[in-house]
């Protein structure tokens, strides 16, 4: 399949867009001194890739990015930001002086990634994007077939919660422990 | 569709989950002077889980559910027991560890029992995803445990690296993994297996594999993907130190070997030469660092970067020459168990020892026979029993790693043994020399803390059955081979 024939289709053309966008948000994600800045682009980078799902009709996958990452994890990271007292504004410590050695390792992983995908799969052409899965058979998989992965990354989250906590929490000074204590 | 839960075969996890609730319950209602109820819930919990371990061990049945993803056989049986013996250990260790620095006692069990689950979880795993979670809840919890004590800035800096460098890990066993799906359209290891073998060579597929060496490589801790061990393991508190050298390690090891041998035995000449270049630069470039240490718990950071690299030698050794996989992962699995017990008894006498040194300066260890003659015997087991010399159980598990090397065979096999002899020699050094300070050294100076009481009861009963296991196991190896031959009932599952 040649360019003219690829970009002849229109599907392909969202494609292209949504792609570079991502690829940008992506990039400045990373090179953003505002660490602010670098949580919207984050939505954007985010907000592409669900678009890429919506492509290829997997529309729950996409929902769920939209819903949990960008509707509730991005806002906790700003929460986060807001209430930790990080600075918000212009942070020059943010960025680090070394930065060819880390770019290089990227560009060569990319360039091996890329060689390899492109080896394994870029002939391949995806069959007319078949019928969308529907979320009654993801539901339905998920309490079944995949009932010990579903409850098991529970407790992933039950102590991350809990840990988080701990962690973050102001411990109580000596004086303060007393009190509680004699209570 | 209904899918078929066999629950006396999942009943340890069950019960692991059962006191994890109970110790969440416990430290919410108790009041603070009572918190070491949760202590009690979290090793009674551990204590517990093997009971119905002994049922199905009895019975001997492979049982296989959901596809053939999520199967209990001999082996995971064996490696269950394992977790839960050494996270037995462990909760001894922490009680008055936990107790007397006024940590977050509650917490700190619940996160423990987390990782256990997710341990219990991997050593039944047969494929991707529930491999993947499985390892994912050994370390996250882990991730901030490293850093409970709050106050140090060393235990924050153990927590962050081994987050950071975690967490980039994991994202590499991600893709990888993902690559593997991609290419293949499974996720069970026996259709894994199937489809890797049938395919050609394609560099997707080295990459892929390559990936997750990388990924689990963070996991064990081996050269080159070490850098954040040393620095954890001194900053964490000592307890989450033996569990992360013990636990989270052959959960590591667990997890690799399953995929190797039961997904990937079609391309074992991509991952051969990684594990066998990874198993030689573990031994070496640990044992080199290892001697220059100077801290007790660095030293033992860099030794178990070694026997990561030991425990390599085996499996690196037999898919390089070719010959039987079932035999090198027998013996991995006996230096498995063997390095488990040992470590675990090593940290322990450290914690005991501590009480009386208050430093973990090896030159601050000096003399402390005089004192404390108990710990110092100890000392002398446990290192001893590291450094493999007999009749300590650390000789069987290097003899039985040098006799699968000799049944193997083949150049690059020759070559690997050499290497691993020389570090054996080199280990010897830095582990007598733990013990010349202990023995031999005078004293620099007065010894700050108490030494007149013996060191609480759990941590006693903690040391009792490490030095027990290791001193039996040296005298009779027979059980050790015995608890490898069970794992040799490995089912694919599917």
């Amino acid at each position: 399949m040649t360019f003219s024939d690829w970009i002849a289709e229109p599907v392909n053309w969202v494609f292209a867009a949504i792609g570079l966008a991502v690829l940008f948000s992506g990039f400045r994600v990373v090179t953003s001194k505002n660490v602010v800045h670098a949580a919207l682009y984050l939505v954007g980078a985010l907000a592409g890739t669900a678009g890429l799902f919506l492509l290829m009709s997997a529309e729950f996958v996409a929902w769920v990015l939209v819903l949990v990452y960008i509707g509730a994890v991005i806002v906790l990271f700003l929460f986060g930001i807001m209430i930790t007292r990080a600075p918000t504004g212009l942070d020059e410590s943010l960025s680090s002086d070394q930065t060819a050695m880390p770019a290089l390792l990227s560009a060569a992983v990319f360039v091996v990634m890329t060689w390899a995908s492109i080896d394994a799969f870029g002939t391949e052409l995806l069959a007319t994007v078949g019928e969308a899965t529907s979320t009654q058979v993801i539901g339905e998989s998920l309490l079944g077939r995949f009932v010990i992965p579903f409850e098991v990354v529970s407790f992933v989250l039950l102590a991350a919660l809990i840990g988080g906590i701990t962690i973050a929490r102001r411990d109580l000074t000596p004086v303060e422990e007393e009190e509680r204590m004699s209570v | 569709m209904s899918w078929e839960v066999d629950y006396l075969a999942i009943a340890p996890e069950l019960i692991i989950i059962g006191s994890l609730f109970l110790v969440l319950g416990l430290d919410l209602t108790l009041p603070r002077l009572k918190k070491y109820w949760t202590a009690t819930a979290a090793v009674a919990g551990s204590a517990l889980a093997l009971i119905p371990l002994a049922f199905l061990a009895v019975e001997g049945e492979t049982i296989s559910m959901f596809d053939g993803s999520y199967v209990v056989d001999e082996f995971a049986l064996v490696l269950k027991g394992l977790f839960l013996v050494t996270a037995y250990i462990v909760f001894l260790m922490s009680v008055n560890y936990i107790e007397s620095e006024r940590y977050y006692q509650g917490e700190y069990y619940l996160l423990l029992l987390a990782s256990v689950l997710g341990s219990l979880v991997l050593a039944s795993a047969r494929d991707l995803i529930v491999l993947f979670i499985g390892i994912e809840l050994v370390t996250g919890p882990l991730y901030l445990l490293a850093g409970w004590r709050k106050g140090d800035v060393k235990s924050n800096e153990a927590s962050l690296k081994y987050f950071i460098l975690g967490v980039l890990s994991t994202a590499i066993l991600l893709y990888g993994m993902s690559v593997l799906y991609g290419l293949t359209g499974e996720i069970t290891f026996s259709g894994l297996a199937e489809a890797t073998a049938a395919m050609p060579n394609s560099p997707a597929l080295t990459m892929a594999v390559l990936f997750l060496i990388v990924g689990f490589g963070f996991k064990i801790s081996a050269v080159p993907f070490h850098f954040w061990a040393p620095d954890t393991y001194e900053g964490a508190p000592t307890p989450i130190t033996a569990y992360l050298s013990v636990n989270s390690k052959a959960a590591g090891f667990v997890a690799m070997l399953l995929v190797m041998y039961l997904a990937l035995p079609g391309v074992s000449d991509v991952w051969a030469p990684a594990l066998w270049a990874l198993a030689a630069l573990s031994m070496t470039i640990g044992n080199l660092s290892a001697l220059r240490q100077t801290n007790i718990v660095r030293l033992l950071a860099y030794s178990s970067i070694a026997q990561a690299g030991f425990m390599l030698v085996p499996f690196a050794a037999a898919a390089v020459a070719g010959a039987d996989l079932e035999e090198a992962f027998s013996a991995t699995v006996i230096y498995l168990v063997i390095y488990a017990v040992m470590n675990l008894g090593a940290f322990g006498v450290v914690i005991a020892g501590a009480r009386t040194t208050k430093s973990g300066e090896i030159s601050d260890w000096a003399g402390l026979s005089n004192v404390d003659s108990r710990a110092a015997v100890l000392v002398a087991v446990f290192f001893f029993s590291l450094a493999g010399i007999p009749p300590l159980a650390g000789w069987f598990a290097k003899f039985v790693m040098f006799r699968s090397v000799m049944i193997a065979g083949g150049a690059a096999t020759v070559v690997l043994a050499v290497v691993a002899a020389v570090n054996a020699v080199i280990a010897l050094y830095y582990y007598a020399k733990v013990v010349k300070s202990v023995w031999l050294d005078d004293a620099t100076r007065e010894f700050p803390g108490e030494f007149d009481e013996p060191p609480a009861g759990s941590l006693r009963l903690a040391l009792a059955i490490s030095v027990g296991l290791t001193v039996v196991v040296g005298f009779f190896p027979a059980l050790a081979t015995f608890v490898a031959d069970a794992s040799r009932v490995i089912a694919a599952g599917g």
